[in-house]
């Protein structure tokens, strides 16, 4: 990835007399509504996974305060009745569009939609993605989906109960009318269609782009890592969505025009819906944290002032996590009933994903090794990451041997699995991209010592609320329950203080983003982070123009980044 | 908090079993508030699966975090610009690259092997039998029938458990020392004693390809005695006991003002009465929408799936309640349907069925209560001397 370059800004050196365009950056609704540019794509979505961040976050919140104590107390004053079965409802209602909420509205736009958007088509030196208004299109189907999903919480689900009540993975007969035969579960059918076809056309987006428009002389072993991530993330939805797809429109036609996929009454069965669901389900959460790993990547080479270790490894490490991953789809049905044999081959197949992923995370260290690390907040995060991610790693080691699911299966240990490479994985990752790219995206800097604090809060938040989790996983404790028997009480308020804890943490990144808009204002210059940033996004001022690369650089053999 | 977890594990499985054996004569098999280790094992396949879990994977999963963690803490300190200015330009090193892929790749064959034969022992329904044979003094050679299908059958020192004894107790004899195996594979397998046993002495041999348990604490598993039928509905269990005249009755979670708080969400009104030391089939379905059957005591769950049966199984090795919750949300009280299963002698087992035949209209099963196999009895005695191993 090394290349000179020993300039700034050169695409206004040139003659532009062929394009008038740059004058005229569209205002006001054609710039919003109707935009091309996949910049302020990239700032709807940040925005739109921020407000979703919330609304998720918000949900959970409620939980833990229910969760606190034994008994069933706070619910009930959320509910219309004020009885404990509408608060049992709601309890479900609030873990499945928690789930929901973080998986498709927080981290995907954040990460593919936010980040992908803005800096893919820069780093691989492009003036924009291959198809600006389908770019456009997807990021208002999502909001369509969002605005219909919102309305599935709030549409009769349960007889006069309002929401769907039966977790994100909408298992059958529970999601059909069976279990509940409400318009909510429709509204969330829609919903999610929509969420895919949006998610569909923008990989479509990425893998042309990536593929057609990386500048002359990038070969795509010259790509940087975060684009690879992409790229690989893209096939993973391109592949894994239209399966989802045609899970929930089978769900969709037993709801409402008498088919019997999963109806066994008829000759269905509910578990048909279960392979179908995990065969997208598990690229679903490889789709979750491989951006992750690309804004990882770049953040930890640049502030070691380090080439990432084993660039080829990391890239193919990617590809190899992203292709088994498609084969290991039933670690998540142990206890449904499959024969033996079939547990064993996929408790086979999913620990080969730990080879990979391990590759990662010891080159990340090996790129920190020997390296000069200055201690930036986004580096900060990067290194939180890698060891967090770790524990989740090896909890996912662990749940992935079946005789040993059996035992953890539906428990709390589960849920700390994967709020430990969720929340503690893929939101570090998030935040670490902020506070990397924030000074680029707005032209600001923030003060760091808020980021810091932000961090600090946050860690010790959600090691708080979810490493005690994997006692009471251990302990028998099961999930999706709104209460529970007296003697899972200590760890449950543990896990409750937690959640303060890392609220305080949210209110301090809200402070952060307050003062760096309102009061600290401070310009960001094109390279805030030094030598160790080297990536095109980094030759650009900041914020970058409008467009970009109206010449294309150049990498190829007298190019100005030609490569060693 | 991990090397505590560890350490408890460590302190022995034998003391910790004393340990736990304290705790539960005030908690039962229940979880204790604040504490971080799995339930206490009431199986030999809970204990495997135990083993597993505290001397396998935790200390592998333990020591990989800490290496990480270690290696972070060494870089910070060892590589920050302060401490040194200069950034080395490698992103290269084939031996460690090899390194870190080849040594995970033992790790984890070293992981998946045990893995999958606690897999196939939880999955594979049990098979084995159980013959006694009484020694008339004369002979040292037993022969026995090896009818299992061929995939199945005896075809090793390890498929085959003896114990020489009287009706009042036994003993384990050592392969090799004590008695050879003649006929391993074949139709007919033989044991031949070095010692004639005097008359009146019995033999018991178990025989049967799954071996439960952890360490040298191991009993042959048997085939199944007995089916439980449990079947999921919102919010319930109804159970039925298809061996016994298919009587059915339905557990409900008993109310809070019913029960004391450590139980609630536990008991039910109506408790699973098996028999001490037995195999039990457990097949599971459900009326409505998809529930599931966990016993974490016994280490099993199975979800009841409408339309469908599922099976598995558990042999408790002592009596008592043990408790489990319903395991795939199902809705609105989807937290409100545990399971509980008393774990009685047979005997109480065999006056329980009775009771609920009568219940249900028909004659009583079994006759003279009070009767007791003598076979049951050295089965126990030899269930005993394995857990004293």
């Amino acid at each position: 990835m090394a290349h000179d370059h020993s300039h700034a800004g050169h695409d206004h050196a040139h003659g532009h007399s062929h394009d008038h365009s740059h004058d005229h950056t569209p205002k006001g609704l054609a710039r919003w509504l109707f935009s091309t540019n996949h910049k302020d794509i990239g700032t709807l979505y940040l925005i739109f996974a921020i407000c979703a961040g919330i609304f998720g976050g918000a949900l959970s919140g409620l939980m833990r305060a229910e969760l606190a104590e034994p008994g069933i107390q706070i619910l009930t004053a959320f509910v219309a009745s004020g009885s404990e079965a509408e608060a049992e409802n709601f309890y479900n209602v609030l873990i499945t569009y928690h789930g929901l909420i973080m998986i498709f509205f927080m981290v995907m736009p954040a990460l593919i939609g936010g980040f992908g958007n803005w800096f893919v088509p820069i780093m691989i030196g492009a003036p924009d993605m291959a198809f600006p208004r389908m770019n456009n299109i997807s990021f208002w189907l999502y909001v369509a989906a969002g605005i219909l999903a919102t309305m599935s919480m709030f549409a009769p689900g349960y007889g006069q109960y309002l929401g769907f009540a039966g977790g994100w993975v909408l298992y059958p007969p529970l999601s059909s009318n069976t279990g509940h035969p409400g318009p909510a579960m429709d509204l969330l059918i829609l919903s999610i269609h929509l969420a895919g076809a949006s998610s569909i056309l923008g990989a479509i987006n990425f893998i042309t782009t990536i593929f057609n428009m990386r500048a002359p002389g990038m070969t795509l072993h010259k790509m940087p890592l975060f684009a690879w991530s992409v790229l690989v993330t893209a096939f993973l939805l391109v592949l894994s969505l239209p399966v989802l797809a045609g899970a929930i429109t089978m769900l969709l036609t037993d709801r409402n025009f008498n088919t019997a996929f999963f109806n066994p009454a008829e000759g269905g069965d509910p578990l048909l819906f279960q392979h179908l669901f995990w065969f997208f389900g598990h690229p679903e959460v490889y789709i979750l944290i491989l951006p992750g790993f690309g804004v990882i990547s770049h953040i930890v080479s640049t502030f070691s002032k380090k080439p990432i270790f084993g660039y080829l490894g990391m890239a193919y490490a990617m590809v190899a996590i992203g292709f088994v991953g498609f084969i290991v789809w039933a670690h998540h049905m142990y206890t449904v009933g499959l024969t033996v044999n079939m547990k064993a081959y996929f408790v086979a197949a999913t620990m080969v994903i730990a080879v990979p992923t391990g590759i990662k995370i010891f080159s990340w260290i090996a790129t920190m090794w020997g390296g000069s690390i200055e201690f930036r907040t986004p580096m900060i995060w990067a290194i939180g990451f890698i060891f967090l991610f770790t524990l989740g790693g090896v909890t996912g080691v662990v749940l992935a041997n079946a005789g040993i699911d059996h035992y953890m299966h539906d428990t709390y240990y589960v849920v700390a699995h994967f709020h430990y490479t969720m929340s503690l994985g893929a939101v570090w990752s998030i935040f670490a991209a902020w506070y990397y790219w924030f000074p680029k995206m707005t032209g600001k800097m923030y003060r760091e010592w808020l980021g810091n604090l932000h961090f600090v809060f946050m860690f010790v938040g959600v090691n708080l609320v979810f490493f005690p989790q994997h006692f009471l996983g251990l302990q028998g404790m099961p999930r999706r329950y709104i209460d529970y028997p007296e003697a899972y009480a200590h760890w449950n308020m543990v896990s409750s203080i937690g959640y303060a804890v890392t609220l305080v943490g949210m209110i301090v990144f809200a402070i952060c983003m307050f003062d760096a808009f309102f009061v600290y204002r401070k310009k960001a210059a094109s390279n805030p982070w030094g030598e160790g940033a080297t990536t095109l996004e980094w030759t650009l001022p900041s914020p970058p123009p409008f467009h970009q690369f109206n010449e294309l650089p150049r990498f190829d053999k007298g190019g100005a980044h030609a490569f060693h | 908090m991990m090397k505590l977890n560890a350490g408890r594990a460590i302190a022995g499985l034998t003391a910790a079993m004393a340990l736990f054996g304290a705790a539960a004569a005030e908690t039962g098999y229940r979880p204790v508030d604040g504490d971080i280790a799995m339930l206490p094992a009431a199986s030999k396949l809970a204990e495997e699966v135990h083993f597993f879990h505290n001397l396998i994977l935790m200390p592998i999963i333990t020591v990989i975090s800490l290496i990480v963690l270690a290696l972070l803490l060494w870089v910070m300190a060892r590589y920050n610009s302060k401490a040194n200015p200069v950034p080395r330009k490698f992103s290269h090193n084939t031996l460690v690259e090899i390194i870190w892929t080849g040594v995970p790749i033992i790790i984890l064959i070293a992981i998946a092997l045990p893995s999958f034969e606690l897999l196939f022992k939880e999955d594979v329904i049990p098979d084995g039998k159980q013959i006694v044979a009484d020694a008339d003094g004369a002979t040292n050679v037993f022969t026995f029938d090896n009818d299992f299908p061929a995939s199945r059958m005896v075809a090793a020192d390890r498929h085959v458990q003896v114990f020489l004894g009287n009706a009042s107790g036994g003993v384990g004899l050592t392969p090799g020392k004590d008695y050879q195996l003649e006929g391993l594979g074949s139709p007919k397998v033989s044991v031949k004693l070095a010692q004639t046993p005097k008359a009146g002495d019995r033999l018991v041999v178990r025989m049967g390809r799954s071996l439960v348990g952890a360490g040298d604490n191991r009993e042959i598993a048997l085939a199944p005695t007995m089916t439980l039928k449990a079947i999921g509905f919102q919010w319930g269990w109804t159970y039925s006991y298809p061996d016994f005249g298919d009587f059915e009755f339905t557990a409900s979670m008993t109310p809070k003002e019913a029960t004391t708080p450590e139980l609630y969400r536990f008991e039910t009104d109506n408790h699973v009465v098996v028999p001490v030391g037995e195999t039990i089939r457990v097949v599971t379905t459900a009326r409505d929408v998809i529930h599931a059957w966990a016993l974490p005591n016994m280490a099993i769950k199975i979800d009841a799936v409408p339309g469908r049966l599922n099976e598995t199984w558990f042999k408790a090795d002592k009596e008592g309640v043990y408790y489990g919750q319903c395991s795939e949300i199902c809705g609105v009280r989807h937290s409100a349907m545990p399971i509980t299963v008393e774990v009685v002698s047979r005997p109480a087992f065999e006056a329980w069925v009775n009771a609920k035949r009568v219940e249900s209209g028909m004659e009583p099963m079994f006759g003279a209560i009070a009767s007791v196999e003598p076979e049951s009895k050295l089965a126990d005695a030899a269930s005993a001397v394995s857990a004293a191993q």
